[in-house]
């Protein structure tokens, strides 16, 4: 059954000029920052960080953030600074982190700090996901491609052992090297903050999370894509010799909830806000710099899939607002038909943890106030209370 | 084994290293070091070239079809391992090398550390120095298509550059690229196309070295041909008039005469 229910937003930066993005056929990573004004900055974070702690005061387990860069699509260049601040307006709710980014970190002792001392602000609230990174972001930080796996790997070695091993110690490894491991603040709940790994279908990363034993997030992938994932964390899970709970299963799925199906289908197409899709529009070079997708990944079906799901890619398939909700990739209606719709994803999956991603785009503060009202007072309730059909669902898969 | 002509193309096992290698032609080895952006086929250049020297053209690890170990992580360690090609290829030495872009480099950087390999060497839009004007152009924020036109200067007017960059690329063909551009991320992603002591290692070359530039090389400008001359002892430049990055493919017949003049000049 859904244990908790999140809450999350981009934090989009929506003033920008998307003619002159559509002239230049992209609107990230090298799209001028002149097109950015602070003032107009200072009004949009404004009133992300009230609906963000609305929320958690209102009905919803906490919020999820994260961090892209040189990037409209979001306004949150540091996951730990957004964090940061959550700890200490918010009073109650997970924040859920989703996620540091890994390789792009020189020295990732500074994020086990951080995330240590946030875990005490926030008096034991944090989640603490890791991430690798979209491909352009690279880039935008320097950070040679090729290496960004094993990047990722030695930094959450590096950061667990931090957290658990008592210092001072030596880290000598392949792209770390320390003399002296020994954070002077660690995190107050023990051994360390659930680390949860989301991502969007990339097979290494689903293997890796199983192996772990970490929470697999899946970020509203293609309902096709679903079994896959899921199938391959579990395939894993038996080979380490466990088998998986809802508890290691999230799932994150824009939902715009109105007080009609009509209203709610309007107001979803704020998913669709950047240049006619939801994730920005990045030539493929960019979104897969050398060694970022492995040969594996590239090569299969599942790669054309994952990129055409993730609506990025000019001149490829671009999802449209009907197909992105008749794949489940956005669901919309008034609470019921979003209840019903979100039912079947739980057959599914059956996941511990869903996340709404539930407000985007040029939607209006009060627009998204009074769906977040929709979702804690009625949405939530019901996926809560809602056991997933045993010969609909995953649960049956698995025992079956 | 395959031959076509008057080379051939094998796969080789040298230096830990399974090896795509081509090779034609009879007398006095001449080793060449392709750029990074790989061996498209057996180019009109060597043909020419194979005239006179019997011409070896690895794909170099991590390129082409040749294998890549995890261990080579830069230039400098790439031309330990060339070297290593050299002895278990029992080439006899000193001998001749052309080395293009990256592979001027990894020349460069052979000759710093090694005065006995080579007995010429010919550096030919040579990467590895940080231009005084302009930079070097950036293959990883561009697709790996716009790079092989932005090699040329006049590529509709390029017989190879229309056989082998032109058409569409087959599946394999566009692996290749990809493992092309992986390999040269590992080597020079950052510094970016350069290294920061090489500036200061060239004095120390004592071998003859010729600079073959093409005046409108819009990957590595025009003055790092003059860097390079400036800091090798003795060097001398021949730039190409309405040529490009890649002189051997733009201009070969203009090419391989600069390089013969060189290298079989008294």
């Amino acid at each position: 059954m859904v244990k908790e229910v999140y809450f999350f937003t981009e934090m989009g930066y929506t003033a920008y000029p998307q003619d002159q993005a559509r002239q230049r056929g992209y609107n990230n990573l090298m799209f001028p920052n002149e097109h950015f004004s602070p003032e107009r900055a200072q009004e949009l974070y404004s009133m992300y960080f009230d609906e963000l702690q609305y929320c958690s005061e209102s009905g919803f387990d906490g919020v999820m953030i994260n961090e892209h860069h040189n990037n409209p699509l979001c306004m949150m260049p540091s996951v730990n600074v957004i964090g940061s601040i959550l700890s200490r307006i918010t009073k109650k709710g997970r924040i859920v982190f989703l996620g540091n980014v890994l390789p792009i970190h020189d020295n990732p002792l500074r994020v086990a700090e951080e995330i240590a001392m946030i875990d005490i602000l926030s008096g034991g609230r944090v989640v603490c996901g890791f991430v690798r990174g979209i491909g352009q972001e690279s880039i935008a930080t320097n950070t040679n491609p090729v290496y960004n796996r094993e990047r990722f790997d030695e930094a959450h070695n590096l950061i667990v052992k931090a957290w658990t091993t008592p210092g001072p110690f030596r880290w000598e490894g392949r792209h770390y090297d320390y003399r002296v491991v020994n954070p002077w603040v660690k995190p107050l709940q023990k051994p360390h903050p659930p680390i949860w790994i989301p991502g969007v279908a990339s097979p290494e990363s689903v293997r890796w999370a199983a192996e772990h034993r970490y929470p697999y997030i899946a970020l509203a992938p293609p309902l096709d894509l679903i079994e896959e994932i899921y199938d391959l964390y579990d395939q894993v899970a038996t080979a380490q010799g466990y088998t998986p709970t809802a508890e290691q299963r999230g799932y994150a799925i824009r939902v715009s909830v109105a007080d009609t199906d009509e209203q709610a289908y309007e107001e979803g197409r704020n998913f669709y806000w950047q240049l006619g899709t939801s994730f920005g529009v990045t030539p493929r070079h960019w979104q897969a710099p050398p060694g970022y997708i492995s040969r594996e990944a590239s090569q299969g079906q599942r790669e054309q899939r994952r990129t055409a799901a993730a609506n990025i890619t000019p001149g490829g398939p671009v999802l449209d607002y009907e197909q992105a909700q008749a794949t489940y990739q956005i669901v919309t209606g008034d609470p019921d038909t979003v209840i019903q719709k979100l039912k079947h994803i739980i057959d599914l999956v059956d996941p511990g943890y869903m996340i709404f991603w539930g407000r985007e785009g040029p939607m209006s503060h009060k627009v998204a106030m009074r769906a977040i009202d929709r979702m804690t007072k009625e949405v939530i309730p019901a996926v809560k209370a809602y056991q997933a059909d045993r010969e609909k669902g995953r649960q049956s898969r698995v025992s079956g | 084994m395959t031959t076509a002509g008057s080379h051939t193309e094998t796969f080789v096992e040298v230096a830990d290293v399974r090896l795509q290698l081509r090779q034609g032609g009879t007398g006095e080895p001449l080793l060449l070091l392709h750029g990074e952006l790989g061996v498209p086929g057996w180019l009109r250049a060597y043909e020419l070239l194979a005239e006179h020297f019997t011409v070896y053209v690895p794909s170099l690890p991590g390129f082409g079809q040749s294998a890549r170990p995890d261990w080579i992580m830069s230039v400098r360690d790439l031309a330990a391992w060339v070297t290593w090609f050299v002895r278990d290829l029992q080439l006899p030495q000193p001998l001749n090398v052309i080395g293009c872009s990256l592979g001027g480099w990894i020349a460069a950087e052979i000759a710093t550390f090694n005065a006995a390999l080579f007995k010429k060497i010919v550096l030919v839009g040579a990467a590895g120095l940080k231009p005084e004007v302009g930079e070097v152009w950036d293959y990883f924020v561009h697709a790996p298509r716009e790079a092989f036109t932005q090699a040329f200067y006049d590529p509709e007017h390029v017989p190879e550059y229309i056989k082998y960059y032109e058409k569409s690329q087959t599946p394999e063909e566009e692996i290749q690229v990809e493992n092309n551009r992986e390999m040269a991320s590992r080597l020079f992603w950052k510094p970016y196309m350069r290294s920061h002591t090489l500036p200061a290692l060239l004095r120390g070359i004592a071998t003859p070295t010729l600079l073959v530039w093409g005046r409108e090389d819009a990957i590595i400008p025009l003055n790092v041909c003059q860097l390079y001359q400036r800091a090798i002892p003795g060097a001398t430049a021949k730039i190409l008039e309405s040529c490009g990055h890649m002189p051997e493919l733009e201009k070969p017949t203009e090419f391989v005469q600069v390089v013969l003049d060189f290298l079989i000049a008294p």
